[in-house]
């Protein structure tokens, strides 16, 4: 079976910028593929670049075993699209947008459209320009998903989405694959992609720097966490539990960096101070980027 | 330049001020020239209110001839149309574009905001009104052309006031509104109607006098170019500006502000009766959906029918009673009319009917009110989806850039067609009531020949959205073409040595051979048609090679 995206030394300069560099993917038929990176690290280049929006400078893609360039229409028959920063036709209902796309599409599955916009609780009779930036998402995560594509493309999917909505939606991307179809989702949200992906690809200034299973990435999960005390305790306390990093101290308060079982770490409080409240929150991925990847970035 | 809002709207619009004025003062050297490479003895015999209509003055020699032709026309139109431009996007264009929140999120009054562009619009409406005085004065010098008694500056100052007014009528609409469409189609419309009012009713003694209520009219009465500047006109026209700006203060702080939106159209109003909108429904929306080239036209259709109507009425069945009013004063006249000076409006002899109708009809409305709908459509079928980064979307599905490009053609071709349909159907009938008898055939070979000179620039419009991506761009060079062409074919006829040049301008295929007298001339629609198919077909190709842009 054909890869659902292949890539060969793929590259794009705008100019002198390489926004693109050799860059060689495989995502694999059935599997939610997560494509991550900071603001600006090649991500929608790499997709309008495969979806032939764009040509490259160097390399070449397939797409569901097609060129991504000389087969293009015949790719798009079989793929659905979200671009990042989504924009429609301000004057069209959402349901008129949907029939527009359907009609270019040659037709879709009306239940099915009316069983998305269920789902999603997407309102079609209104004016995609008198929309909210989430509600017209919605629409954009209809148009998407009412071909049933063999491959799905979406570039920051979940802006402005509420968390109500982005589970919803996270589920139907589950389904899609378990349907053997393919998700290709670009985003720079670590725990979304963590959530929903089978493999992660990393990308940053233009450089895929690495592609892992969601398992062993969550491994590196490192994450930052505020204890509060009850008294003054030393920053100290912590010099010997493996996985901490930047310790800091301030009053009752210690906060670090920590990547293992939680467990350890509460263990070597725990029964010896007076812990009032504990914080923790996902490390950003800058910083993720920065302990394990900063080889691979110099190299 | 960003240091206040006044400089900022100066910073984003100064180059595209100074290039409409700089264009019309090159046109005036290019007019200055032609006119003193022919023998003007000819222009000192014609009637009187004949040389009003065309803003000829008394001692018609090359240098009244080219301020009154090319500045009295051309460069008020131009300064007024930028004027517009500038007054409808002061508020409503901020609310348009959705930047109207984040600019009043600053410790800024909406009073402010209204008071630094009016200002704005005022600073730049002036600098052009001095490129066009610095013209004025460089042209005769290049030249050589003798220029005494002519109070250039009055003009320019008279043409300046004239231009605010409209700019401010459209400021006001915009500030009550939120909607620059609406304050610029306004405007526009104000500003056209009173142009052809005061060219055309002092033709009819009886309703001379009424041209007074019209503002064009004090533009040029009293004859700023030959007495100085009228204190009175300009008081009217200042004294309206006032006013509208103070509208403006009132409208602007009175309403809600606008987010980003679409409005509702007439037809949007219609559509919430259910009775109607199920009707509708079936009609336009599911019709306007249905292929790319449904959606451009229905797009666009509400910019196809103003124009059709105005072509049917105004420029098709008015004019032939208007003719008939008019006929026996122009009938005197008709032998005395140089040729040279009726090239500039589209040569012809107007004391026939068919003259008539293609000086006022075809020469000029015919083609603008086309070009109006083809090098809208044309400019944003590319550039237009990539501006509002629609594009990808489109591509996301299974079509070719190719159908892309000639669907959105074929939109364009159709509602330029309703337009001359339009066009014929209002001769055919102006000539039909007034008995004036012209050729049904003649009639409809010159409709389609104004349909493909608007093809030919709003395939240029076309291929230059399709090159570079800009809406901007695509505008700017093929309204910029199709004006500098009109001109060359004018300033071509009137002198020999220049003649040649004519053969360069797609004009010199639309009416040299007066089809409404003689018929259609297949060699020069075929001229025309095939410019058409290869800037379409340079447009496929153009845009078949280049990168989409996700950007603005």
């Amino acid at each position: 079976m054909n890869a659902a995206i292949e890539t060969h030394g793929l590259t794009k300069h705008y100019g002198d910028f390489p926004a693109l560099k050799n860059l060689d993917l495989e995502v694999k038929p059935g599997e939610v593929f997560g494509f991550l990176g900071p603001n600006g690290a090649g991500k929608t280049t790499m997709i309008r670049t495969i979806l032939d929006e764009i040509r490259p400078t160097a390399g070449r893609a397939t797409i569901l075993g097609l060129d991504s360039h000389k087969d293009s229409v015949e790719i798009r028959k079989h793929i659905g699209y979200l671009p990042g920063d989504l924009a429609m036709y301000p004057r069209l209902t959402g349901r008129d947008t949907l029939t527009y796309f359907a009609n270019l599409r040659g037709g879709v599955d009306w239940s099915y459209v009316d069983q998305l916009a269920e789902r999603l609780d997407a309102d079609l009779s209104k004016k995609v320009g008198d929309l909210s930036t989430g509600n017209r998402q919605k629409v954009g995560l209809i148009q998407a998903f009412m071909n049933r594509p063999q491959l799905l493309i979406m570039d920051e999917p979940s802006t402005g989405l509420d968390p109500l909505v982005q589970r919803e939606f996270q589920a139907m991307m589950r389904e899609v694959a378990a349907d053997g179809r393919t998700v290709f989702l670009s985003s720079h949200t670590l725990s979304e992609v963590q959530r929903i992906s089978d493999r992660v690809g990393i990308i940053r200034h233009g450089d895929l720097v690495a592609v892992e299973a969601v398992q062993a990435l969550r491994s590196k999960a490192m994450r930052r966490v505020e204890f509060e005390f009850g008294s003054h305790v030393d920053a100290s306390l912590f010099d010997n539990v493996p996985g901490v990093r930047d310790v800091s101290a301030n009053d009752h308060r210690i906060a670090l960096s920590y990547d293992g079982k939680m467990d350890t770490l509460l263990t070597t409080v725990a029964g010896r101070y007076e812990v009032v409240d504990i914080s923790t929150e996902e490390a950003d991925l800058e910083e993720i980027f920065l302990t394990y990847y900063r080889d691979e970035v110099t190299a | 330049m960003l240091a206040t809002i006044t400089t900022k709207t100066i910073a984003d619009r100064w180059r595209a001020v100074v290039i409409g004025a700089f264009t019309v003062a090159l046109f005036l050297v290019g007019g200055m020239a032609a006119y003193k490479s022919v023998d003007l003895s000819l222009y000192t015999s014609l009637p009187e209110g004949f040389r009003e209509l065309f803003g000829i003055s008394d001692s018609a020699d090359a240098a009244g001839l080219a301020y009154g032709a090319i500045y009295g026309f051309y460069g008020a139109l131009i300064l007024a149309g930028l004027a517009v431009s500038m007054g409808s996007a002061t508020i409503a264009g901020e609310e348009r574009d959705g930047t109207i929140g984040v600019l009043l999120g600053n410790p800024k009054s909406r009073t402010h905001v209204l008071v630094s562009k009016a200002i704005s619009t005022v600073a730049l409406t002036a600098l052009a009104a001095l490129v066009l005085w610095a013209g004025a004065l460089i042209a005769p010098v290049l030249l050589d052309v003798d220029v005494t008694g002519r109070l250039v500056g009055a003009q320019a100052f008279h043409i300046f006031a004239n231009a605010l007014f409209y700019g401010f009528l459209a400021l006001a609409i915009g500030a009550w509104t939120g909607k620059p469409s609406l304050a610029s189609g306004i405007s526009a419309g104000v500003m056209a109607l009173s142009f052809f009012a005061v060219g055309l009713l002092p033709l009819v003694d009886s309703l001379a006098e009424v041209a007074r209520i019209f503002p064009w009219y004090y533009l040029d009465n009293g004859e700023p170019l030959v007495n100085g500047i009228q204190w009175g006109g300009i008081a009217i026209l200042l004294g309206g500006s006032s006013i509208f700006a103070g509208i403006a203060y009132v409208g602007v702080n009175g309403r809600d502000l606008r987010l980003r939106s679409v409005g509702g159209s007439i037809l949007d109003r219609l559509r919430e009766d259910p009775r109607i909108g199920a009707v509708l429904e079936r009609l336009s929306s599911s019709a306007g959906v249905a292929r790319i080239w449904t959606k451009t036209a229905a797009d666009h259709q509400a910019l196809a029918a103003i124009s059709a109507f105005a072509m049917f009425s105004m420029m098709g069945v008015m004019m032939g009673p208007m003719y008939a009013a008019v006929d026996e004063q122009l009938a005197t006249f008709g032998q005395d009319l140089p040729e040279a000076l009726m090239a500039l409006v589209g040569s012809a002899d107007i004391s026939t009917a068919e003259g008539w109708y293609q000086v006022e009809t075809f020469s000029l409305m015919a083609p603008i009110l086309v070009m109006a709908v083809t090098i809208t459509i044309g400019a944003k079928a590319l550039a237009g989806e990539e501006a509002q980064r629609t594009m990808g979307l489109l591509l996301g599905n299974p079509v070719r850039r190719s159908s892309i490009v000639l669907q959105k053609t074929l939109a364009a071709g159709l509602l330029g067609i309703v337009v001359g349909i339009a066009t014929f159907l209002g001769v055919v009938a102006g000539s039909l009531i007034a008995g004036l008898g012209m050729s049904i055939a003649n009639i409809a070979a010159t409709s389609a020949l104004s349909v493909l000179i608007g093809f030919v620039f709003g395939g240029l419009a076309l291929l230059l959205g399709a090159i570079t991506g800009r809406v901007r761009a695509a505008v700017v060079g093929s309204v910029g073409l199709a004006f500098g062409l009109y001109l060359l074919n004018s300033l071509a006829a009137l002198s020999d040595s220049l003649e040649g040049l004519a053969a360069w301008s797609p004009y010199h295929y639309y009416l040299t051979s007066e089809p409404l007298t003689n018929g259609m001339p297949w060699g020069d629609a075929a001229v025309l048609v095939i410019i058409t198919a290869v800037l379409v077909i340079g447009s496929v190709f153009a845009f078949d090679r280049r990168d989409i842009r996700s950007t603005s």
